[in-house]
Parts: structure tokens; C-alpha cells; sequence
């Protein structure tokens, strides 16, 4: 399947089939190389999917466990990244399942280092899109997070969530209307700051 | 009507250009008209980028360590990679394996108690026609002998009236034994002695034999006869001598016959009875001489019947065991026996290939019988995969 994503995949990331081609011989140091390209952004997509810090752990370590265990099924059809978030979105939703919980409270988990001590608007926004976000049923958070926080194109969702593009589109529809009611007054100041 | 109808729901695959040409223009045009449709659009897009402005949350220190332990633990060892079915430690394929084990087990067994139960019933036929051989004549004279078909016959007494006798009344079976034996002797001499010391110690006697000596080794060929009832002993007895090579033990059932035979000789005998009477009253010489005639007939043809009686009946009464027998050593072989070793090795060679033979064939039933079995194994083991590969 000649598609974007695998092209793309191709592309950035030459010496990535060679680590993959090693981890699938049991080279646990190539495995480990992408685990630190892939944690962050797969750390991410699964802290925004379960919602919380402790399950978002669970999912992300989880993903790359069953990634290294099912490297063999990997046909590189779609890109690893693609494929690694398909694992990822798989156990959070796992665990979304299994132990519903309100979304945590975040505060430490915006306190970048160079954040300037005062910027309390900023944190509060992110606090509020992150609970927004969390409120969505399982399928539409998973959507628009896949869309709007990593970037996938209509297409590498629909692989990852194993749902027709179709599907694929009214659920980010349905997520970004839940969205925009529940965010309507911050996005109207955020679009009078930006113009 | 299109123009009236708000566009909100497409508005999302608009802000990602995500819309054909057709819904497009439709959109484009309804904006242009629908003041409540672009603030919707607005209000969408400044959300949206409000989900697209958070911050990424990067993995927590010591994730990747984390990771790396645990895969650590789940992997192996590198020399799995080249092993077929790549053997994974998990709970589930631990559960799968410890299924399949208890499925191989179970069919093991199963078909080990369907194998002995084939041999004792074979076993079980052989012992019947053997006790019947022996106790058939004295279940003619005494009733309680009546052997293994007895039972079969008590719960229903009454069936005999109406089945044919022959069929149902025990100890009215009339079997015509036969057997060969051949069997290779260390002393031929003396098995020959003792062979006919067997068929005379049974009631019975040697009706043939015959001697010849091929090269270094003696050989001969005996009929004996000796009485139904002690047909088995004897056959023990002359097993006994040596080796046995072949056995083939015949039994011919000849009751329909039988009772044949004497109805039509009791039908026989009934009109002979007529005639006579007839005669008594006949007047005339024509007549005489024609019933004279007719008689005759009757009473050759009963000649007839009752000598082909006689004949099975002393088939039945006396068993015929067929004895072929070889000098095993020879008697003067030499220096050696070069025939002999040859033989030897052939022996061997064959009974290899013989057991070579026998494993192939076992081996094929055993995969037959196995073969279901496999088969929803390897169907479970590729749900599991397809499940797993879903999971993943």
C-alpha cells in the first residue's frame, strides 16, 4: 500500500527500518533507540487519551511492550510511528475502559522549567482544554487528539483507530463541537489576542 | 434549500481541508450567506487551535529505562529470533501451551483405550471359537457345557420355537474344524514321535504323512485327526513342539447343511413309507413294477443324503489339524552353514523392514487419529494470533 504515510515514514527516517529490522532479532539497544525517538509522543497522545499522568504511564509502557512483542506483525505498510500509536491508542483506550476516573488535577505537569512564574492564564487555559478534552467520550477524544495534538492526517487515523475515514470525520466533527461549546468563551479571546 | 441548511457538521472537514469540490462550493456558499454558519466557523477554528496550542507532555524521566527493563524481562534470548515458532513468555501462550499439552494427553489416552479394546475383542472371538471347538460335543450330551453362546440363548427359551433351531439351540452347531500349523523343530525325530504320540493320546490318529529331505534339512508334512472337542488341545500341544511360523485355523459352519440334509432324508424316508404301503395294495404288475421303480430311486437317493451326512459328520466329529514341520539346525551343517546364515540375514533384513514398516504405519494412524485435534489447535493457535495481532 503505497500511501503517504508510508513514503513519508520513508523519508524522515532511513536508519529507522535498520532499527527496526534489529529489534525484530532481538537487538534490545535497537528497540531502545526507538523507544526514545517514539516516548514523548507517544507518552503524549496517551496522557491526552487516558487524561491522567499514572494511567498515561501504564498505557505509553504498555504500547512499547506489545510494540516490541508484535514487532513480527509489523508489515511496515503503514509507518512505524503510525503502527506504535495504533499499540499506544489501544491500551489507553484499554485502560479508559477498565478504570474510568475524572481527569487529574495537572498542575506540576505544565510547570515547564522556563515557564515565567507568573504566566497563570496560559496554565489555566491548558488546564481547561485538557479537561475539555477528557470529558469527550472515548472515540471522539481519541480523534481529536490524534488530529489535533499529533498532527495525523485523516487517512493515518483511520489505520489507527481501525474505523473507515468516513467515521474518521464525524467523530472529529462531533469531538470539535463538544469542544468548541464547552471552550467557547476562551477561544473568543484567544482569536482577539491573535488578531 | 441546500443553501438554507446550516453546513455545521462539515465545518470540521473544512477548517482540515478535508472536503470534496462539491461540498466546498456548497460550504463557501452558505458562509457567504449564513452569518450564524461563520461564527460557528470562528468559534470552531479558535478552539481548534486552542487543542492545537497545548503543550506536549513529554515521557517522565525514567520512562525509557522503565521500558527497557520490562522488555528486557520479556524477551528471551536473541536465538529465539531464528527458532520457527518464535516462543513467547507470556501468561497467554503459557495458558495456550498448557491447553494444548492437556488436549495431546487426552487424545493420547484416547486412543490407548480404544486400542486394547480392539485386541480383547479379537482376543475374546478367538477364545469363543476355541471353547466352542471344545465344548461342542460334550454340550450335545450335557447341557450345562453349552458354552460362551449359551447365555445369549437362556433370556428367551421361548424364540427357539420360532427361530430355526439350528441358529438358537446351543450345541446343534455342527462346525467342520480345520487347521495349519507350521512350525520349525530342533529335533524333527522326535517332534515326529511325539506328533503322533499327540493325535493318538487325543483319540485321534495320523491320516497322512509325508517325509522329505531337501539338502541338510528335513522336512514332512502330516494330517492328523483327531476329535472336535479336543481340537485346541492339540493345536496347544503341537504348537508346542517348535517354532511356530504359520497358523491358520478354519472353521466351517455346515449346520444349515446338516439339517438340510436329514429333513430331505426324513422327507425321503416318509415317502419310501408310502410306497411300500402302496405296494401293499397294488393289483396290478404294471403298478408294482412302477412303484418297484420309484422305490428304488428313493432309497438311492437316501443312500446318497445319509452317506454325504455321515461324511460331515465325521468331518465335524473329527478335527483335521494340517502339520508342516522343518528341522530348525541343520543336522549336519559342517564347518558352516553358509544356507543357514543366509537365511538368517534375510530373517533379520525382513524383520526390520518388517518393524521399519509397522512404525511408518503406526506413526500414520497415530497422525490420523490426531489429525482433528491438529487441526483445531492450529485454528485456536490462529485465533489467538489474529486476536493478539488485533490487540496490537
Amino acid at each position: 500500500m503505497p500511501d503517504a504515510t508510508f513514503r513519508s515514514g520513508e523519508r524522515a527516517r532511513v536508519d529507522e527500518s535498520t532499527l527496526i529490522a534489529r529489534s525484530r532479532t532481538g537487538d534490545l539497544q535497537a528497540y531502545d533507540r526507538l523507544v526514545g525517538a517514539y516516548q514523548d509522543r507517544i507518552y503524549n497522545a496517551a496522557f491526552r487519551i487516558t487524561g491522567n499522568r499514572e494511567d498515561a504511564w501504564d498505557a505509553a509502557q504498555d504500547a512499547f511492550i506489545r510494540g516490541y512483542q508484535g514487532l513480527r506483525s509489523f508489515r511496515g505498510e503503514a509507518g512505524f510511528g503510525t503502527w506504535l500509536h495504533r499499540i499506544a491508542v489501544n491500551a489507553a483506550l484499554d485502560i479508559v475502559r477498565r478504570r474510568p476516573r475524572a481527569p487529574q488535577e495537572l498542575d506540576p505537569m505544565l510547570a515547564a522549567p522556563d515557564d515565567p512564574a507568573g504566566d497563570v492564564l496560559r496554565r489555566d487555559v491548558q488546564r481547561r482544554v485538557h479537561r475539555a478534552i477528557a470529558a469527550l467520550p472515548p472515540d471522539q477524544r481519541t480523534a481529536v487528539v490524534l488530529r489535533d495534538i499529533q498532527g495525523f492526517s485523516y487517512e493515518e487515523i483511520a489505520r489507527v483507530m481501525q474505523v473507515p475515514v468516513g467515521t474518521v470525520r464525524s467523530r472529529l466533527a462531533r469531538a470539535r463541537e463538544g469542544l468548541r461549546v464547552r471552550l467557547a468563551d476562551l477561544s473568543r479571546t484567544v482569536f482577539e489576542e491573535d488578531a | 434549500m441546500m443553501t438554507r441548511n446550516h453546513v455545521t457538521e462539515l465545518l470540521s472537514a473544512y477548517v482540515d481541508e478535508q472536503v470534496s469540490p462539491a461540498e466546498r462550493s456548497r460550504i463557501e456558499t452558505h458562509l457567504s450567506q449564513c452569518a450564524q454558519c461563520r461564527g460557528h466557523l470562528e468559534s470552531l477554528r479558535g478552539s481548534v487551535a486552542l487543542v492545537r496550542g497545548l503543550d506536549p507532555v513529554p515521557a517522565p524521566a525514567g520512562f525509557q529505562e522503565a521500558v527497557r527493563a520490562r522488555v528486557a524481562e520479556t524477551a528471551v534470548s536473541p536465538r529465539r529470533a531464528v527458532a520457527l515458532p518464535r516462543l513467547r513468555l507470556s501468561w497467554k501462550t503459557a495458558g495456550v501451551a498448557a491447553a494444548a499439552l492437556l488436549v495431546g494427553i487426552f487424545s493420547v489416552n484416547l486412543l490407548r483405550e480404544m486400542q486394547p479394546r480392539v485386541v480383547t475383542l479379537e482376543g475374546q472371538r478367538d477364545e469363543r471359537q476355541m471353547g466352542q471347538s471344545a465344548g461342542e460335543r460334550s454340550a450335545a450330551t450335557a447341557p450345562k457345557g453349552a458354552g460362551p453362546l449359551a447365555p445369549s440363548a437362556q433370556p428367551a427359551p421361548g424364540a427357539g420355537n420360532i427361530a430355526p433351531p439350528a441358529a438358537t439351540i446351543p450345541g446343534f452347531r455342527r462346525i467342520i474344524r480345520a487347521a495349519h500349523v507350521t512350525l520349525a523343530v530342533d529335533d524333527f525325530d522326535g517332534a515326529v514321535r511325539r506328533l503322533v504320540a499327540i493325535a493318538e493320546g487325543a483319540g485321534g490318529f495320523v491320516a497322512n504323512s509325508s517325509y522329505a529331505q531337501t539338502g541338510s534339512t528335513p522336512e514332512g508334512s502330516f494330517t492328523l485327526r483327531v476329535p472336535a472337542p479336543r481340537f485346541g488341545a492339540v493345536l496347544e500341544d503341537i504348537e508346542r513342539l517348535g517354532t511356530v511360523e504359520v497358523r491358520r485355523i478354519g472353521g466351517q459352519d455346515v449346520t444349515e447343511e446338516f439339517v438340510d440334509l436329514q429333513a430331505r432324508v426324513r422327507n425321503l424316508e416318509r415317502h419310501e413309507q408310502r410306497l411300500l404301503s402302496f405296494m401293499d395294495h397294488a393289483t396290478k404288475v404294471s403298478e408294482l413294477l412302477a412303484i418297484e421303480q420309484e422305490l428304488a430311486r428313493v432309497r438311492g437317493e437316501i443312500e446318497l443324503l445319509t452317506g454325504r451326512l455321515r461324511f460331515i459328520g465325521n468331518q465335524v466329529d473329527l478335527a483335521t489339524v494340517e502339520v508342516a514341520m522343518r528341522q530348525r539346525t541343520p543336522k549336519a551343517g559342517g564347518f558352516w552353514d553358509f544356507g543357514a546364515t543366509l537365511r538368517r540375514m534375510q530373517a533379520a533384513f525382513l524383520m526390520t523392514i518388517r518393524q521399519i514398516l509397522g512404525a511408518i504405519e503406526k506413526a500414520g494412524v497415530l497422525i490420523s487419529a490426531l489429525a482433528p485435534v491438529l487441526l483445531l489447535a492450529g485454528l485456536g493457535w490462529l485465533i489467538v494470533r489474529r486476536v493478539r495481532a488485533r490487540t496490537v
